[in-house]
């Protein structure tokens, strides 16, 4: 770990344009992670915590302001930038687990690597050593109609970590999981954190949040609160 | 190739649609091929047919629906002054043939007998014995070449004929050599007749009077057979004492210009057929590409977020199209080819006796052609669209 910061938001606004009409989502966004933090993301619908979910994802890029990830300003990368940033030093995890169906877990978990150019191989055996890790190694030849929701959700992680993401980022990682399971994946997302991963994750559940280490707040697009979680 | 492995698992996911896809493209490119080959066949059995015809001959005979069509009979005396007067004609003889029953040894048969000359007409290679020669033609000889159907039909012991003797009518004619057989075509085309005799020994045994049927020339050079063609008509107007006379011509490369023109007609039928199965089967698989395209928006989504270029996208797409296309294509080509020598081997062998090669490798060319020119042309599109999604709208995609 070096010692920079793995996120830095210096003024990020973001203005949506439709037509002619000017919707600013974000006014203003300061905010940085360390290395080996566990943040949260909180707010209400319409407070722009998705569009920041995006920005930060390399998704979407700001009205203005910077973006420094991992030392690399992303302000400015065009499409084929961002997605190679995406593919080198971010992993996601969704709500709706999207995994490729009709494809195996390993194959699922093995995919940035094959956009990355690795030979089967080599992506094989990377792909076995992640699902190893969130305790999946035994059902690496199951389809995803084969696995159950939590289960599906650990490989998602698994193909989120196997290129050694300097941030994972999960958007509402259990809001398809009952509660059982939640803890189960929650749980995984701690022992990510102790391993020393850094992880953001979007929520609207408190019960869910209070696991982070830090709670990020936002309406109306600023942040309103910024703090521990007191867990 | 996982590009390879994750397209042919979409479209064995979906083996109903993809199979309706292609339908077009196998029919379109089957029925082109089946043509192809079809056209090659018989061209190949018209070829063959014109094969036993020398290049350098030409024939001329008077046109029967003119006034004077009596005065532009053609006399034998006009042969000697033609060959006299036009330069470049190696030899003359008359056109005919006769029909004769034709005795050898026990065997009774009818045959036609036709006169031939020296250097012969006909370039068939001699299975035995001899072609007549010049010393045939000036003595008149009673001589006789045998083709290899009135050979194997009069001499079914087999064995080689020549020195025996047959009778045709009255007419007792020795055996001096046998042709090899032709490759008739599907036109069935006869250039001369079962037995050849000396054209001296024709005129003097069948031959009623001075006037002709017509006459056939062996010119030195085939390139100037036009020109001569010309100028013999015009001798022949000359010494039959009337400018608007009428003679017709036939020669081997007049013949092969005519039947070029129907295959060139051919080819530009198939062409048009093939255009417009590649443009509805290129609608269909476009249409089919578009909707797997919206279908799995959230994939590709799910693909760009984890770090899919636009280009990797685009690519797994056109991947999926050409692999689509290519099986339809090389269903078509079977088929294309398996029609093709059902009917080759149907109607051209069986009915002519000319085995013409299957055209494969121009079939496989076009059946590539056909699969890279769809796949560039409408596969492109679908693919593109699919790379240049924006990958949150793509994600929100239900």
């Amino acid at each position: 770990m070096n010692n920079q910061n793995a996120i830095e938001l210096r003024d990020i606004k973001k203005t949506y344009k439709n037509g002619a009409l000017e919707v600013p989502v974000l006014h203003g966004i300061n905010a940085s992670v360390a290395h080996g933090e566990y943040v949260a993301i909180m707010g209400p619908s319409g407070s722009g915590k998705s569009t920041l979910m995006n920005l930060i994802g390399c998704l979407d890029r700001a009205t203005s302001g910077t973006y420094i990830l991992d030392g690399v300003d992303v302000s400015s990368l065009n499409d084929n930038e961002l997605a190679e940033i995406r593919l080198k030093k971010l992993g996601f995890v969704f709500q709706g687990f999207n995994l490729l169906a009709r494809t195996d877990a390993i194959k699922n978990v093995a995919l940035p690597l094959f956009y990355a150019g690795i030979p089967q191989r080599k992506r094989n055996d990377a792909a076995l050593a992640v699902l190893e890790q969130v305790g999946l190694a035994d059902r690496a030849k199951h389809k995803p109609n084969e696995l159950s929701g939590g289960q599906q959700q650990r490989v998602a992680i698994a193909r989120a970590l196997i290129n050694d993401p300097a941030v994972l980022l999960a958007d509402e990682p259990t809001g398809n999981l009952d509660t059982k399971t939640s803890d189960d994946i929650l749980a995984l997302f701690n022992k990510l954190y102790e391993n020393g991963r850094t992880i953001i994750m979007v929520t609207h559940d408190e019960e869910v949040a209070r696991h982070a280490k830090r709670i990020i707040r936002l309406r109306d697009g600023l942040i309103v609160s910024d703090g521990p979680s007191g867990a | 190739m996982m590009y390879f492995d994750e397209a042919l698992r979409v479209l064995l996911a979906n083996k109903l649609r993809s199979l309706l896809t292609i339908t077009g493209l196998i029919i379109g490119v089957g029925a082109v091929i089946a043509i192809q080959v079809l056209g090659a066949s018989m061209a190949g059995a018209v070829n063959g047919a014109l094969g036993a015809l020398a290049d350098n001959s030409f024939v001329i005979f008077p046109n029967s629906r003119q006034r004077d069509a009596s005065k532009a009979s053609i006399r034998l005396s006009d042969l000697a002054a033609i060959q006299q007067s036009v330069p470049g004609i190696l030899s003359a003889r008359p056109l005919g043939i006769s029909s004769q029953l034709v005795r050898a040894g026990h065997v009774l048969a009818r045959f036609s007998v036709s006169p031939e000359g020296a250097p012969p007409f006909s370039n068939l290679p001699i299975v035995y014995g001899r072609n007549l020669n010049a010393d045939d033609v000036a003595g008149a000889t009673n001589v006789c070449v045998l083709s290899n159907d009135a050979y194997l039909k009069l001499f079914p012991g087999g064995g080689d004929p020549t020195g025996q003797s047959l009778y045709a009518g009255s007419h007792r004619y020795v055996v001096i050599g046998v042709l090899a057989a032709p490759k008739r075509g599907f036109l069935n085309l006869q250039f001369s007749g079962a037995i050849t005799i000396p054209w001296t020994t024709f005129v003097h045994d069948y031959v009623v009077g001075q006037n002709i049927f017509g006459a056939g020339f062996l010119v030195a050079d085939a390139s100037r057979i036009p020109q001569t063609e010309i100028a013999v008509q015009n001798k022949l107007r000359d010494l039959h004492g009337g400018k608007d006379l009428q003679y017709q011509t036939a020669d081997k490369a007049k013949f092969t210009q005519g039947v070029g023109g129907i295959f060139n007609a051919l080819t530009l039928i198939v062409g048009l057929i093939g255009a417009v199965s590649l443009l509805v089967a290129g609608i269909g698989i476009m249409n089919i590409m578009l909707v797997s395209v919206a279908e799995r928006t959230r994939e590709i989504g799910v693909r760009k977020a984890i770090g899919a270029r636009g280009g990797q996208i685009l690519w797994q797409f056109f991947i999926e199209a050409l692999l689509l296309c290519s099986t339809g294509c090389a269903i078509g080509l079977a088929i294309g080819l398996g029609l093709g020598a059902f009917i080759n081997d149907v109607f051209i062998i069986k009915l002519t006796g000319t085995v013409v090669p299957i055209p494969w490798l121009q079939a496989t060319g076009i059946a590539i052609a056909f699969a890279v020119v769809v796949t560039l042309a409408f596969g492109t599109y679908p693919a593109y669209r699919a790379s240049s999604l924006d990958p949150i709208e793509a994600l929100r995609y239900e």
